[in-house]
């Protein structure tokens, strides 16, 4: 159970509902920190760690909402779990229609809670590893010449190493080279591992 | 009055022959005695006088015409008859005559103007007896007046009571959401902290210093949820005014917690600025958080439409010409125009649609009983103040 790789973020006005929280998240070995609003909140600095925010609605200032709202305006994905005090349908239809992960009303079963932290910070972990290579396959992609983006947008769009020969006016063994230069650079082991990247950073195939 | 005469005429007359068998003794006894004529005048003038002075004005006048007669008759010669041969006699029976009757008329005088003054007299202590009586009923029907009056009052007062109470209730009903999540919060932590325990006891070597430091927390959780029920059972019992030495921060903490989440609701922030060691007034604890409460949740209206600005409610409390505690309630809202000023406190005067009006009505009245004023007026930049005195509690300061 220990993930000391990873945080939970309270934001609660009320110190006692937040010390009880802390403790009940602490007691199954999770990293925790505290914030009494959602101005505190954005202002901390924040660990480059999986993690996720347990959110109440209503906060004096910027409520719950407005954070979760502010939190997508600067790109910040950490998954919301919301908790509220007196939560009506209308209020949690917001929340879940952007994009929070529960929403539970106080006092809440502590396996509700514990279960929608993991489930918010499994989350955010693949989240992450998805930005991660996304990130990755974007570098590999940059190291590619303009030649070789080129010969990829048309290898993945199913063209023969002739077809493409032909289309960029050069000898098939050019485009032969520049094809295993591409798959090498790319970390690609197959042609359909390939597309599959070209898929992921969003390039469209060149040519039907 | 007639049986008046009549007795007065019987006296007069009996009288009348006392005195004559007075006069023939005393003529008979200066008679033999051979008295001379100047001695005999004044032994009748003596009989005269004291007839006078015993009020006989009737006889004394018959007698001293009788003793002229028998002075000349049996004194001045000739003797034996009623002719005068010496001048001198003559005068000194004119002399006698004049000062009988000059005697007579002074003693009748004299007994008038004793009637007169006994009239007078009488008439004085029947007239004082009168006023005396008028003042006594006056003195009644004040007495009566100023125990209706009191009863009036009394009566008032415990309408008053009554109104006050009912508009609490009222308050608390509006304030149910708020005040739920008043006792749900703490609640919650109580059940949060137990699970939390119950995992720290869980694990293969449990950690008791989290469990304590959990129900610890639990502890004082469930007391603070306890003390906010207290506080609104307070509210929404019906009490007589209790008038006892008050620290008005303590009252004000007290009110604000029951509010502040209704503010915060609202989309406003609150804020207090209370002066320390402020002296203890003399107030009812319920009456006078009532009124706080009024001022917060009719300043937290007042500022419903504001967007362009904080909406932000400050209570500050301070001293007040050395004898006051002041609070002031203040918001930034849309404020109040001077032609509405002096109405804001009647009752039944509102903005809100939902709003019954009697909030600041009931306000000032509470206020008022204690001896105080509560007034608004506009604040410097936006929204309006409330502001009241409550007197110290003198006891104290002696």
């Amino acid at each position: 159970m220990k993930q000391p790789d990873s945080i939970v973020f309270v934001v609660d006005d009320d110190s006692s509902v937040r010390e009880a929280i802390e403790s009940l998240i602490q007691s199954v070995g999770l990293r925790v920190e505290t914030f009494e609003t959602a101005q505190e909140f954005l202002r901390s600095k924040r660990p480059d760690v999986p993690g996720c925010v347990v959110l109440d609605v209503r906060l004096p200032g910027l409520s719950g909402l407005d954070l979760q709202r502010e939190l997508a305006a600067h790109g910040i994905k950490l998954p919301v779990i919301f908790i509220t005090g007196h939560g009506d349908i209308p209020m949690s239809v917001r929340a879940m229609k952007a994009g929070a992960l529960e929403f539970l009303t106080k006092p809440f079963r502590d396996q509700d809670l514990l279960d929608a932290i993991q489930q918010a910070l499994e989350r955010d972990r693949t989240a992450r590893q998805h930005q991660m290579e996304t990130t990755e396959l974007r570098e590999r992609f940059d190291s590619l010449t303009s030649r070789e983006r080129e010969v990829m947008g048309l290898v993945v769009s199913g063209l023969l190493n002739k077809q493409i020969a032909g289309e960029l006016g050069t000898s098939e063994v050019t485009i032969k080279i520049h094809r295993s230069q591409v798959m090498k650079k790319m970390g690609a082991g197959s042609l359909a591992e390939l597309v599959r990247m070209t898929e992921k950073l969003g390039i469209p195939a060149a040519k039907d | 009055m007639k049986r008046n005469w009549s007795y007065r005429f019987w006296r007069s007359a009996t009288r009348c022959l006392l005195a004559s068998i007075a006069v023939a003794l005393l003529t008979y006894v200066c008679f033999r005695f051979r008295v001379n004529l100047t001695i005999a005048c004044l032994l009748y003038l003596t009989i005269v006088v004291l007839l006078s002075v015993s009020d006989a004005i009737v006889p004394s006048i018959f007698v001293s015409v009788i003793s002229v007669l028998c002075l000349d008759y049996f004194f001045a010669p000739p003797l034996f008859s009623l002719q005068l041969s010496d001048p001198l006699d003559v005068v000194a029976l004119v002399v006698f005559l004049g000062t009988a009757l000059l005697i007579t008329r002074l003693m009748w005088q004299r007994k008038r103007a004793e009637e007169a003054l006994q009239k007078v007299l009488g008439e004085l202590e029947s007239k004082v007896q009168q006023r005396t009586a008028e003042l006594a009923r006056a003195n009644d029907e004040l007495r009566g007046e100023i125990a209706d009056r009191q009863r009036a009052e009394e009566a008032l007062q415990k309408a008053q009571t009554e109104l006050a109470h009912v508009t609490r209730v009222m308050t608390l009903g509006e304030l149910t959401a708020s005040i739920a999540h008043e006792v749900n919060q703490p609640l919650a932590a109580v059940v949060t902290n137990g699970q939390a325990g119950l995992r720290w006891l869980a694990l293969e070597t449990p950690r008791l210093d989290e469990v304590r430091a959990a129900v610890e927390r639990i502890v004082r959780d469930g007391n603070r949820a306890s003390e906010v029920i207290q506080r609104i059972r307070a509210l929404a019992r019906k009490n007589p005014t209790l008038m006892v030495s008050l620290d008005i921060n303590e009252v004000i903490t007290e009110a604000v917690l029951l509010v502040r989440r209704e503010v915060s609701n609202q989309g406003a922030s609150m804020r207090m600025e209370l002066a320390p060691a402020l002296p203890a007034v003399l107030g009812d604890r319920i009456q006078l958080q009532q009124v706080v409460v009024n001022l917060v949740m009719n300043g937290v209206d007042a500022m419903a439409t504001i967007t362009n600005r904080p909406r932000e409610i400050l209570i500050q409390s301070q001293p007040h010409e050395t004898r006051e505690v002041l609070v002031a309630v203040r918001d930034s809202g849309i404020g109040i125009d001077s032609e509405r000023a002096d109405r804001l406190f009647n009752a039944f005067f509102t903005t809100k649609p939902s709003g019954m009006g009697m909030g600041l009505s009931i306000s000032r009245s509470i206020i008022m009983a204690h001896g105080g004023k509560l007034w608004a007026s506009p604040n410097a930049e936006h929204g309006a103040a409330f502001q009241f005195t409550v007197p110290i509690d003198s006891r104290d300061a002696s």
